[in-house]
Formats: C-alpha cells, structure tokens, sequence
C-alpha cells in the first residue's frame, strides 16, 4: 500500500516536469496487455560519458514474444566509437551508416514502449542511458513498471541454492533455463533471448524447479 | 545449440531456403516466437490450426487414434495439411517445454503463393521425397572434387637402370604392361614414351642394343600421391602432358595416366572392369577389389543412388566370381555346372563385400567328385579377395550347396514339404540364386521346377512370407525412432526395414513366378503384373532406396562388421532424417499389405 501510494507520488512529480505534451501517454494506463522487453547497445559502461549506439525491442503478449514487431534502430553519435567498445558491440561505424538522429530514434522508441512495462536484464543500465536523453528534452524520466529478469531468476532459484552463490550471468541464465543462444549479440537478439528466459520463468512458475 | 540467425534459421528450413531474400525478410515481419509448456494441446481434431509452427527448442508429439505418430523437434515443422485442408485427424501435444517460431494461418496461406513452397506442401510423397533427395546429392558434390591423387588407379612404373639397352626395356615394359619407360641414374628420373622411340630408335635406325639413357633426356613431372585429382587434371592440361609420376615420400609409386583420370572423372567403373577382365593371377584381382570400395566412396560423394551403386558393384563382383571360376575349374568341366551366388550378391544388391552366399549346380552326367578339389580352391580364393565365408556355411565348399541337378530337384521338394525355421531359410537364400559362370540353363530349369512345385501352395508361402513380420519397425517414441541401447542407441536397418521388404518382395516373387532376384526388379514386376499398384510400388522403390542408400553410409563408416547395420539417427541430416521416417512408414504399410494378401493372421 504504502509502496503503490510512493511510486504513484513519484510518478506525479515526474509527470509535472514533462515539458511536451505530445508524450503524455506514456503516463497514462495500459491497456494492451503487452510487456516490452529491450536492450542498448552502448559506447561504454558509464551513463554520464557514454552514448546509446542502438536499441532492439520486442513486444511480448501471453505466452508470445512478438518478432513480427521487431524494434530496432541506431542511433548517430558525437564521438568516433572507440576501437575496444566495438570489440564488445560488434557495431563498426559503418553499421551505422542507416543510423537516425538520438532525438528522433529516442522519440520513436517511446512510441514503440507508450505505457507498457518494461523487462530487461540489468534493465536499471539501459533504462538509465534512455532517461539521460529524455531528461534532456522532455524533462523526465520513464514512468514505465519494470521487471528485471535476473531478479525473477534469483528468486526462483534461491531456495535451490540455499548459499546464495547465484551465478547471474546471462550466458548462465539462458543456459539454466534451456533459451537456445541466438548467436550474434545484437541488441534485438539479446532483446529476444530476454524474452524467452521471461516466459520461461513466468510461464512455467510450477515446474520451474524440475527443469531448471 | 547455435542458431546464427533467425532469419538464417528459418532460411535453413527446406523448403523455405527456396524464398528470396526479399520473400524471407517480408515473412520475418510475420513471424512471432512462442512459448508453450508441457502437456499443452497445440492442434486437434477439435482444436483448428490457427499457426504453422517451427521448433526451435523442445519436442512436440504427433498421435492418431492415440498412436503416437510423430515427433518433432529442433528444425522440424508442422502441420501444412491441417492449415491447407482445414482438418486434421491427428493430435500434436507438446511434450518437452516447447519455444517455436509460428505463421499465423493466413500468412502461411499467403507464402504459399510461392509456386516452390506451394509445389512443396502439396506434393504426394513420392516427389516430395525425390525433391528432398535431390537437395542432399547436391551438398554431396564436394567430395567428390575432393579426391586423391591415391585413391585412383595408377599404373605400375616400370623403372630401368639406365645401363640397360632399349631392349632389355622394352622386354621389362611388356612384362609390366607399363605405357611408359622411367629410367634411372643416381637419383635422376628421366621417362622414354612411345613417341621418343618411334622418333628416336625407329626413324632414326637407331639399335635396340643401344643404351636407354641414349635415348632418355626428358625430366620427369611427379604428383605427390596426397595431392588432389584435380590439380592433377590442372598441372597436365597446364603444360600439355599425358601422364604424371606419382610419388610418395620421395618413392615413385606409379604413373597416372591422362586417359585414367579422365575416365574417373566421367564413369571409374569401367577401367575396375577392364583391371578385372585383364587380371592373370590371384593377386592382380586382390588390388582390383581393392579398387571397388574406393569406387563406392566415390559413386556415393557423386550422388549417385544406392541401387546403382550395388547394381554396379554386383556387376563388378560377378565379373571377380566369373574370374575366379574360370581359374580354378578345369576347361572341359566348366560347361557341366553352374556357380550360383545367392542372398544379396544374387539381387545384385550387395555393397561392400558381404559374406560369400554361392553354390553349384552340377549336370547329372559327370562325378561329382570332380568338382570337390575345384570347389574348395574356388572358396579360398574368394577369401583370399575378401569375401568373408558365409557364417552359415552357404558356400559350394559344403556338399549340401553343391549338388547335381537331380539332387537339387529333391531339395526343393523337401522345402515344399519341410515348415522347418532353417529350411525356409535356406530356401530364401536359394530364390536369389543369381547364375555367374558356368551353365546358365541348370538354373532355368530348377527355377521352373520351383515355380511347378510352388504354384496353389499357399499354405507354405504363407509359412514364408510370416518372417516379414518378425522384427518391429523402429518407428516411434524418440524422436521418431527406436533405438537399441545396447548398440549405443543406433537402429538397425537391415532388420528394422531392409529384410521386411527384400523377404515379403522376394515371396510375392515366388507366387507370382517372378524371375528377377533384384527387389527393385521384382517390385517393378509384380506391378506389370497388378499385384502391386503403381503408387504403391514407386513408394516401395523409394524407401528401398533410400534406406539402402543410408545403410551403405553406415557401412562405409563402419569399424567392425558387427556394427555395419547399425545408424545414429541423431547423425543423419535433417532431410535424411525425414527421408528415412517416411521409408520406415512405407514399411509398415508394406508388412500390413502382407499379412493382408498371405492371411497370416490366420497362421500360427
């Protein structure tokens, strides 16, 4: 209760600093029934310095993940990317010769999410580059309920694993939970793959234990 | 696991591998992965297709009437008849924690716009086995470019001391049979053809008496014998040459002749029957037999199919028995008998060396005895080439299988009248017989004496034809098959599928006075006749073949014999795979089709 009634008070404040209109929608309440599970890809590991080099998304509903609506963009950055970040990325600078403005890839992105909740791994990080931006320009951060799947994973596998030695790695998780690994680490693959470790463990919250 | 990308995944399902790259990105754009558990009912009787689906992960199991069916897993799709007609009598039941990708039916009913998808889905069984077949001999090409420079035949070097005069040479190429003259100083090889002696000794009156060196002043061009076939074929067409020295570790082992090469390029077969046909002593035959199961690797990599293959190395080992005979028979008896091969080797359906199956047939106005001395010399020679002996003493050392034509009459009226397991055996073995040298006519008149004999027995046929029931087909559970544990969970073709067909084909044979011994013959026949109907016959064929045609890869990578039968499911590709569930299915129909036809559900 009290917990509903400080994340309502917080969504209020952050409401009253949208500086545009045309966005009040991602406010208001969600009606699809669908989930949206993303990830970025980045030029580094720090939210004040580095930059979003792309985003993927899928929608998920039910027991679907939605690959028919597959997001994915790139964005245009300040800076030469740096030799060691795409060694980790795999996105040279001429994968982004398609790439679009930060405002306008950022802008459709909110479009893609509107109110929906957002699920990801290590979601804080990327939900923390996407709020960077929208500080900026529309003075707030993203209302959007959130679900981290490394949580949701923890949780199951706590009372399994009575030490608490989790081993939280995505490559472990996706292992453990039998997602087959779709290769190339793109930020729409990663997207995907999320999503079925999200369905895995939600859809099947009785037999978890079995099959894990 | 390692999926690259979906795209690519999807693409790597036949038959979607046929769409455009622009068709597979619009398809992309309609396809959503889904998640289903265990025990979820995805399509039934009563629940309507709504999705094609492809697995991605987990297995799906496909019942009618409550037997199991099907069973799908990773790469595997279903059900294009349930989207197409509507309907289904089948159930499909997740049976492992299913992720798979769907396309919504009228999507799927779009991409069927696409005349190679649609031609695909709505094709009967045979062509769309014959589609699939088609696509695997092209991915079997390669190997086929991959050959060695060792694995054809070579000729033998005839290398002279260069001290020697051109006499004594030539008189050395004549015994070798060797085309050219290498000859030797110190460590230097320098070759003599048949142009620098028509050129050197004949037009320029030069004495045979004369040293060969005289006349040897052109360098010798070698091959490693590791090397590639094909650089061969480059390095001769690039400096206008018609033959290569082989060598191996700096030892000259042979000449490859141009004309070799490019007749293993166009048919190797012939040149193993001319080495056959040429051969003068026991040894000779042993490198030529040699020579066959290379051939074989070959055929297969070239695609070629299975029936072919054996019909062409039968052929090939009638021509070593028809050798071997004449070798060990005395001149003047060789027209008073007929040597028999039987089993696998008489339907010309033998691969790779199986067990020596022959007899003799003997004319009843000379001794026996004669033949005895003969016979036995002809069965070590035979093992001497490879052909292992017959377990079950089939072979025309033993007295029992080698017998005057009289003898043989009384035989088969024993069979007529003998229900005994061992009898109707070696009957089975005897209705192949297959005559290779000798008299052919013996044979003719003991098939019709069979035919005479067998004719309104049915009770006896039916006493036959119950051995196609024997073993189970290993159709079902996991993953589609039944595999043995204690042969490492591999199946057995020749029980599982082979022998149905071959035994039920070959009794039908009997009944119906079928002279053919090949079971693709036989099959053909008994449809001229109406026995078998056309559809049903080219579905036989075709699982003949193609479980034959995976046999004789497993008997290629066989290590022991014992093994030679046996196939990893999990080793086959996805299409072969496929081919082989069908095959396996025509074999259930074929041994319903028998126990129909013989009634023996009425035989006990």
């Amino acid at each position: 209760m009290f917990k509903n009634f400080f994340s309502d008070f917080k969504k209020k404040r952050n409401l009253a600093k949208l500086k545009d209109e045309k966005f009040r929608f991602l406010f208001e309440k969600d009606s699809s029934g669908e989930y949206v599970v993303f990830d970025t890809e980045t030029t580094g590991l720090d939210v004040k310095k580095d930059e979003i080099l792309s985003i993927g998304a899928v929608k998920i509903k039910d027991n679907k993940i939605l690959t028919s609506q597959t997001f994915e963009i790139y964005l245009k950055n300040s800076a030469e990317i740096s030799s060691k970040s795409i060694e980790i990325h795999h996105i040279r600078p001429c994968d982004l010769e398609n790439a679009i403005d930060a405002k306008e890839g950022i802008e459709r992105f909110l479009h893609f999410i509107g109110s929906r909740t957002l699920i990801g791994y290590y979601l804080e990080f990327d939900v923390a580059m996407v709020n960077k931006y929208i500080k900026k320009s529309l003075g707030i951060e993203l209302p959007n309920e959130m679900i981290e799947v490394s949580e949701i994973y923890f949780d199951k596998m706590m009372p399994l694993i009575p030490q608490g030695n989790i081993d939280l790695r995505f490559d472990t998780i996706l292992k453990k939970c039998g997602v087959p690994d779709m290769g190339a680490h793109n930020a729409v693959n990663d997207a995907i793959m999320t999503a079925m470790i999200y369905l895995k463990l939600t859809q099947e919250s009785n037999n978890v234990k079995t099959s894990i | 696991m390692s999926i690259l990308d979906q795209k690519q995944l999807i693409a790597s399902i036949h038959p979607f591998g046929q769409l455009s790259s622009r068709e597979l990105d619009a398809l992309m754009k309609k396809i959503d992965i889904a998640y289903y558990t265990k025990d979820t009912l995805l399509i039934s009787k009563d629940i309507e297709s709504i999705a094609f689906y492809i697995v991605i992960k987990g297995t799906v199991h496909e019942y009618i009437d409550e037997q199991l069916h099907n069973v799908y897993s990773h790469g595997d799709s279903f059900d294009a008849d349930a989207l197409i007609y509507g309907k289904t009598e089948s159930k499909f039941v997740v049976d492992e924690d299913l992720i798979c990708y769907e396309i919504k039916k009228e999507d799927f009913l779009d991409l069927m716009q696409n005349k190679e998808i649609q031609s695909y889905f709505l094709q009967d069984f045979i062509s769309r086995h014959k589609h699939l077949k088609e696509f695997d001999a092209q991915s079997d090409f390669t190997p086929f470019l991959m050959a060695r420079v060792s694995e054809i035949f070579l000729h033998k070097a005839c290398i002279v001391d260069a001290d020697i005069s051109i006499y004594e040479a030539l008189k050395e190429q004549k015994k070798l049979q060797a085309k050219v003259i290498i000859v030797q100083k110190d460590n230097s090889h320098t070759i003599v053809t048949d142009t620098d002696l028509r050129e050197k000794v004949l037009l320029e009156r030069l004495s045979v008496d004369e040293k060969i060196s005289q006349i040897a002043n052109n360098e010798i061009i070698t091959i490693q014998s590791n090397d590639f076939l094909f650089n061969a074929l480059l390095i001769m067409t690039h400096k206008g040459i018609k033959r290569l020295i082989v060598t191996e570790d700096d030892k000259i082992v042979g000449v490859l002749e141009q004309l070799d090469l490019l007749s293993f390029f166009a048919n190797h077969s012939h040149l193993v029957a001319v080495q056959i046909q040429k051969a003068s002593s026991i040894e000779e035959l042993q490198f030529v037999s040699e020579d066959i199961k290379n051939l074989i690797v070959t055929l297969r990599a070239k695609g070629v199919k299975a029936r072919y293959i054996t019909k062409l190395v039968s052929a090939l080992n009638e021509k070593i028995y028809k050798k071997v005979f004449e070798m060990c028979v005395p001149k003047e008896l060789q027209d008073k008998c007929s040597l028999l091969v039987m089993g696998s080797e008489g339907r010309a359906e033998q691969t790779i060396k199986t067990d020596q199956d022959n007899a003799l047939i003997i004319s009843d106005d000379v001794d026996e005895a004669l033949f005895v001395a003969p016979m036995e010399q002809l069965n070590s020679y035979l093992l001497e080439l490879g052909f292992p002996k017959c377990k079950g003493n089939v072979m025309v050392s033993n007295p029992f299988w080698r017998k005057t034509l009289h003898d043989f009459k009384l035989q088969i009226k024993e069979w007529l009248s003998s229900l005994d397991e061992k009898e109707l055996q070696n009957l089975s073995i005897f209705l192949d017989a297959k005559s290779v040298a000798g008299e052919e006519s013996y044979l003719t008149t003991l098939r019709n004496y069979l035919y005479e004999n067998f004719s309104h027995r049915d009770d006896v046929l039916a006493h036959l034809a119950k051995a196609v029931l024997y073993f189970e087909t290993p159709l079902s559970l996991f993953s589609g098959f039944v595999l043995e544990k204690e042969h490492n969970n591999k199946l057995d073709l020749k029980k599982g599928g082979l022998f149905a067909i071959v035994h039920g084909v070959r009794v039908l044979a009997l009944q119906y006075k079928v002279d053919e011994t090949n079971t693709i013959e036989r099959i053909k026949e008994l449809n001229n006749r109406g026995i078998i109907d056309k559809n049903f016959a080219e579905e036989l064929i075709e699982s003949f073949d193609t479980i034959a045609s995976i046999r004789l890869l497993a008997l290629l990578e066989a290590k022991d014999l014992d093994e030679e039968n046996y196939i990893n499911p999990q080793k086959l590709s996805k299409n072969q795979r496929d081919l082989l569930k069908d095959s396996f299915k025509v074999v259930n129909k074929f041994k319903k089709f028998i126990s129909f036809h013989f009634h023996l559900n009425m035989v006990v």
